[in-house]
């Protein structure tokens, strides 16, 4: 019976995996889209919202059903308490992918200004710290989420960045208010990306160590 | 463990008949608590239990070393009084086993043979002990009914109630449950629950369920040695050793 419930186990890794994935790829597509003012992109974003929730309620039940059934204790405990967590950030995280795409359509119009300030720089660090958090994940390599701390601190450090930069342009011309002001919103999605993903990494380490940590 | 220790044990070992079954055992049993002992078949863990109340003298050719220090008294010692010491640490065994006489006798039996004659006294013993094992209000209509004719479930709780009748410190429970269905095994979890107000419970388990259900701490034993002892929780959530979590999560025994 424990050999069925650890099969179970790295079944429902491998399911998570593909959720995380797509949250992944969905905030991936959403910057692209954004990046390249491409509303197609965009729609495929958001074609996939219905997915990644069926996908959240199915693995959310699967860790429930193995709570129910099996009891699980000690680092099989762990992993499905972090398996819960990873779930629910994938899905947020996909989720501002889905409303980061929503925007993309209210201003593919027109040139962006000051090609996005920081943005795609800062999207693409948020996106390397969701892939070393799945990775870590996946592996159970604790490594790859050394100095996350710092790392969410340089994107915290961007979000203020293009804040005061966004407010700059607005005064410039108040025809920029719309724009930036969306430039403004994704910089605080993208930030919220990364909070999400310092909490799959605080869990991966709970469920490697049984030790509690916060990345502030 | 930070509570007062009311059961030590200072490198304990166990052979029968030279098969050593105990190895270096020190473990602190603290007082009003339960305390859980796990491991898999053949691990010690009932042995480890019966030398609580020197219940393995009753086998041939047992040889124990070490201290087993009940109230910083060496239980060991040659002058000590077996008879006091099962009176002080009771024993709860895991197929119920109640004499063939009425439920009132079988909880009077105990407080008689120590020298309890007058009936008012014994009454009052009686219930005392009925309540305490939650057995009371099932029972009180039938005290003079035979024992045997009770369920499975409500016989554990006389043999409980018999325990307690002579007052022990502590109460040995070597798994109690495992001949009972789940409703009679929730009652005796409860139980175990409320008699940690007044007594010390020491149960070997090999349901890790109930060991995590009912104990304040948990020992692990394996091979004849207690690999680790720590809180219940710690124990299911974070064991320090990785041959506690291979047990706990089924990996092995």
């Amino acid at each position: 019976m424990a050999e069925k419930f650890h099969t179970e186990l790295q079944n429902l890794r491998q399911d998570t995996l593909g959720m995380a994935h797509l949250g992944r790829d969905m905030l991936r597509s959403a910057v692209d889209a954004l990046i390249r003012q491409d509303p197609t992109l965009a729609e495929s974003v958001n074609a996939r919202k219905g997915e990644i929730h069926d996908m959240e309620v199915r693995l959310e039940e699967h860790c429930y059903h193995l709570i129910a059934l099996y009891q699980p204790m000690a680092k099989d405990m762990r992993f499905i308490a972090c398996t819960l967590k990873v779930i629910n950030a994938s899905l947020r995280i996909g989720r501002y992918g889905k409303v980061i795409a929503k925007i993309v359509k209210e201003i593919s119009d027109k040139p962006h200004i000051a090609n996005l300030m920081s943005l795609p720089h800062m999207a693409d660090l948020v996106i390397d710290m969701v892939d070393d958090a799945i990775a870590a994940y996946e592996s159970d390599n604790l490594t790859l989420i050394e100095g996350f701390s710092a790392r969410d601190d340089t994107v915290d450090a961007l979000r203020h960045s293009i804040f005061r930069e966004g407010i700059t342009y607005m005064m410039e011309d108040p025809k920029n208010i719309s724009r930036c002001t969306h430039y403004i919103m994704v910089a605080r999605y993208l930030e919220r990306c990364a909070d999400h993903t310092c909490k799959i990494v605080e869990n991966v380490h709970y469920m490697e160590t049984g030790e509690r940590i916060e990345i502030k | 463990m930070s509570e007062s220790a009311i059961i030590t044990t200072n490198n304990v070992n166990l052979w029968y008949n030279g098969k050593r079954a105990l190895e270096s055992v020190s473990i602190k049993i603290p007082k009003n608590k339960v305390t859980a002992l796990i491991g898999p078949s053949g691990c010690g863990k009932s042995t480890l239990l019966r030398c609580f109340n020197r219940l393995n003298d009753l086998i041939d050719h047992v040889k124990i070393t070490g201290e087993i220090l009940l109230d910083d008294k060496n239980i060991q010692e040659p002058g000590t009084d077996v008879v006091t010491l099962r009176k002080k640490v009771g024993m709860v065994f895991q197929k119920p086993n109640p004499f063939p006489k009425s439920v009132y006798e079988n909880v009077a039996y105990g407080p008689r043979v120590h020298g309890v004659k007058d009936k008012d006294t014994l009454d009052t013993i009686v219930e005392q002990s009925l309540h305490h094992a939650a057995l009371w209000d099932e029972v009180k209509d039938r005290l003079n009914d035979s024992a045997l004719g009770l369920s499975g479930g409500q016989q554990q709780r006389l043999c409980i109630a018999r325990t307690l009748a002579v007052e022990p410190e502590v109460i040995l429970m070597d798994e109690p449950c495992s001949a009972l269905d789940p409703i009679a095994t929730a009652k005796i979890e409860n139980l175990i629950d409320l008699l940690k107000q007044d007594y010390t419970v020491i149960i070997v388990t090999h349901n890790m369920q109930q060991a995590a259900r009912v104990s304040d701490y948990t020992g692990f034993m394996y091979l004849g040695k207690l690999i680790e002892c720590g809180k219940t929780v710690q124990i299911f959530e974070h064991p320090q050793e990785e041959l506690t979590e291979n047990y706990i999560t089924g990996r092995f025994g």
